[in-house]
């Protein structure tokens, strides 16, 4: 047997060993904000809050409003939210009371999938197989009947907000499906077959015990969703068209726009020459960091509630 | 029949459209880049470096990046992610420092990657003075931490007291009982979490736009820009030659099957 | 000859205390039965006795332990006074990761002692020990975890004994067994006891009458009365002892 005094000092190292390695990642995640605010500086001070609200980009000039990518950001997550909420809910729906047992795992293995596929993958398809199809039979049909309503007024682009949502849609929803068919699963079994003897039906042991039960859960899992979709970059920045245009010269859903990470993704490279332009873009992706700072804390409290339940 | 069971069985037909509506774009998507991407792959796309539009040429550079970045990003984020788990699980007793590194740590998730990719663009990029696969590898292992470091707590939390206890009968130090059988116990859930890991970074392009960048040769050394399948997938299709576009779908090919023979091999492993 | 005495033990969980100032002499080479109903303090006791009870969050523990005249709590190290004083459990807890015979030789093998020759002879003495061997020579590398509840408790006595302690405790090790299995791990205590020490609790009144040759019988953490088992069933001097082995409570 070794002797005591080494074993403590072997003891010791490694628990040095581990504090180290959890120092680092403190030091890791404060350096993230330094480093983006450091590089942030030159342009808050210059621009100050134009860099939020003004609504014209041009490095020539030096003028940079985030304004557009800001809103494109949040519009095209929110129609994303919209689509994938209704999706999602039916989607654990069908897995909870009305799918066979031996289905199930089949439902949570396209859940998987659908989220394991890169999303430059899905910037791809939707750049090159659903941007034209959603042209051709979709935007052109409606910017034909309904057109004088801006927000669907032409011409149609294929690459637009509109798309942007589509195939952000189909990315979060497999996060919140399948966080919500895990809460759903998690009801307790003595609530609702208190509920099914007194002749319920599944859909109201669903409205009554199962949805009430799960509410703060798909309500996190949402939020969760809307994190992933603000920070989407590949398949947004390859299918929204990266353009000005909108909001403020085109409502129109069917133009197209830009989003933070579209428009940090598609000019970063160009503006390592210009400390102004690249920091401005630093700036965009501070603005983001911090949406997706306080959607971190919004799931962490909501789930701590759900625990207390 | 009554009101209440019309509603039930719309619902019930609702819900079953759904499922099946969302069934399309997986496929879609699997079929598409499939058909598309196999007519390029070929021996000289695997083996040889890209070549200019209409000479052929491959990819080969770019798969051996992505191979290498990954490794990288494994090499620092594995023993970071699974050191902070064994802490937070074994060495922490619940203290508010350890909830403050599980916040961090939660938060460190939901960071959007292209953030990630800024970060190390301005922590090394910069101070480099030029691009280079280091900072890549840096971007991306700070997404493997969390995914390893959650894995590694949960999976040793969740041996049992009777297995502990087994251990320190023994006489052992706690750093033995502590490497040796609990993690040795807990193995299998950190190997899972590592390879879910290995492909959710195959798959990360945004933050090796900033840092890797791309480059039409063989790596010539790790502190140097890198080719990458992501990176690649990305410059081609954006291009709009067909060529080059015809090269993306085969190298979203080859990194679609990576990622989804990783995630369906892990599934296997862990349902066993 | 006494091996292990205790002196004053006392013990807590957080503020509530569980064991009252027990005081007790085990002799060398004998196996020593604990009883007493469930819930009285009988297993925080047994792991007083190698300093497993410290490894609960909150436990606390005074007074002495003192084996071969040095008390384990001030004098020893707890690493080494668990080597020296092994334990087996209530439920079989053979390592899930390991193949059998590295669960023999985990405690000596994670301290570094990798001679192959020497292990693969304590692996073989001790599966014989406890009548495992003929039962898996051939599969030493299977996984611990697939055998049967009864040889995996014996698994787990071998592991105890492969770092060769002068004391054995056992913490109603045949409760989860089969009555089949359960006499097995009997028979092997009363043969262990030509080498070892044995400090056994159990709840069951008539195995500490088959197998010990001294009984202690503890009551809402205090000791009500110690003696040869023959004197404690036959003729129990505390109305409380006579009522417990009689089975009229508890």
């Amino acid at each position: 047997m070794k002797n005591i005094s080494k074993i403590i000092f072997l003891e010791n190292f490694f628990k040095l060993i581990l504090k180290i390695a959890t120092l680092i990642i403190i030091v890791i995640f404060l350096l993230m904000f330094y480093s983006l605010f450091e590089r942030s500086m030159p342009s808050l001070m210059e621009n100050g809050f134009y860099i939020l609200f003004g609504s014209s980009w041009d490095p020539n000039i030096k003028l940079f409003g985030g304004a557009p990518a800001i809103l494109g950001t949040i519009i095209s997550s929110a129609i994303a939210i919209a689509f994938a909420f209704p999706i999602s809910l039916s989607i654990a729906i069908f897995y909870t009371e009305y799918c066979p047992l031996r289905v199930r795992p089949i439902i949570s293995e396209i859940m998987n999938l659908l989220a394991a596929i890169p999303s430059v993958i899905y910037g791809i398809w939707g750049l090159w197989t659903i941007s034209p199809i959603i042209k051709l039979n979709f935007q052109e049909p409606i910017i034909a009947s309904i057109g004088f309503i801006p927000l669907f007024s032409g011409p149609a682009y294929g690459l637009s907000i509109f798309l942007a949502s589509l195939i952000l849609t189909i990315m979060i929803t497999p996060i919140i499906a399948s966080i919500s068919m895990d809460i759903f699963l998690k009801t307790p079994i003595l609530l609702k077959e208190a509920m099914f003897a007194l002749g319920a039906t599944k859909w109201e042991v669903l409205r009554h015990v199962v949805i009430p039960f799960a509410r703060r859960g798909i309500l996190a899992a949402t939020i969760l969703g809307l994190g992933r979709a603000l920070g989407e970059t590949m398949a947004v920045t390859m299918v929204i068209g990266n353009s000005y245009i909108w909001p403020f010269q085109s409502i129109s859903l069917f133009s197209p726009a830009t989003t933070i990470t579209s428009k940090i993704a598609s000019e970063f490279p160009e503006s390592v020459i210009d400390l102004m332009h690249n920091s401005s873009l630093m700036s965009l992706a501070l603005i983001l960091l911090l949406f997706s700072i306080s959607i971190s804390f919004i799931t962490k409290f909501i789930e701590k509630g759900v625990k207390y339940r | 029949m009554n009101l209440r069971k019309i509603k039930n069985a719309l619902i019930r037909i609702t819900s079953t459209i759904v499922v099946v509506l969302i069934t399309i774009p997986l496929l879609w998507i699997i079929f598409d880049v499939f058909i598309k991407g196999i007519s390029v792959i070929g021996l000289e796309f695997l083996i040889s470096l890209p070549a200019p539009i209409g000479e052929g040429g491959g990819i080969a550079n770019a798969i051996l990046g992505t191979l290498i970045i990954n490794a990288m990003a494994c090499a620092i984020g594995l023993p970071l992610g699974i050191a902070t788990g064994i802490y937070l699980s074994e060495y922490s007793n619940d203290s508010t420092f350890s909830t403050f590194i599980r916040t961090i740590i939660y938060t460190l998730s939901g960071v959007p990657s292209i953030i990630l990719g800024l970060f190390a663009f301005a922590l090394i990029v910069i101070r480099i003075g030029h691009y280079t696969a280091i900072a890549a590898a840096f971007a991306l292992s700070i997404i493997v931490i969390p995914i390893v470091a959650k894995a590694t707590e949960e999976g040793m939390r969740a041996v049992s007291i009777e297995i502990r206890e087994g251990a320190f009968a023994l006489g052992l130090p706690k750093w033995i009982v502590v490497t040796k059988i609990i993690l040795g116990v807990a193995k299998s859930s950190i190997i899972t979490s590592s390879l879910l890991a290995f492909a959710r970074i195959s798959g990360e392009t945004a933050p090796l736009l900033f840092t890797a960048l791309f480059s039409y040769y063989w790596p010539r050394g790790i502190n140097e820009p890198m080719a990458s399948l992501q990176v690649l997938i990305y410059n081609y299709a954006m291009s709009g030659f067909e060529a080059w576009v015809i090269r993306a779908w085969g190298a979203s090919l080859l990194l679609l099957l990576l990622v989804l023979f990783i995630n369906i091999l892990v599934r296997r492993i862990s349902t066993r | 000859m006494y091996k292990l005495r205790v002196n004053g033990l006392s013990a807590w969980f957080q503020n509530k205390q569980v064991l009252f100032d027990i005081h007790l002499e085990f002799p060398e080479k004998k196996v020593i039965a604990i009883i007493g109903p469930s819930g009285c303090g009988k297993t925080t006791f047994l792991r007083c006795l190698n300093r497993m009870h410290e490894l609960t969050p909150g436990a606390r523990v005074e007074g002495k332990v003192i084996l071969d005249g040095k008390d384990i709590y001030s004098e020893m190290d707890a690493m080494e006074v668990r080597r020296k004083i092994g334990m087996v459990f209530q439920k079989p807890n053979p390592f899930p990761h390991m193949s059998i015979y590295d669960n023999v030789v985990a405690g000596l093998k994670l301290m570094g002692i990798r001679d192959r020759k020497i292990l693969d002879g304590i692996v073989e003495r001790k599966l014989k020990e406890v009548g495992l061997w003929d039962e898996v020579c051939n599969d030493l590398k299977r996984s611990g975890a697939q055998l049967s509840g009864g040889q995996q408790q014996r698994l787990c006595i071998a592991r105890a004994l492969a770092t060769e302690p002068e004391v054995l405790l056992m913490d109603e090790p045949t409760s989860s067994l089969d009555p089949a299995s359960s006499a097995r791990v009997e028979a092997l205590i009363r043969v262990l006891k030509n080498n070892t020490t044995i400090v056994i609790v159990t709840h069951n009144i008539q195995q500490a009458a088959r197998i010990s040759d001294f009984t202690a019988f503890i009551y809402n953490g205090k000791l009500i009365e110690y003696g040869e088992t023959k004197e404690i069933f036959e003729s129990p001097k505390d109305p409380l002892t006579e009522k417990y082995i009689t089975g009229r409570f508890g």
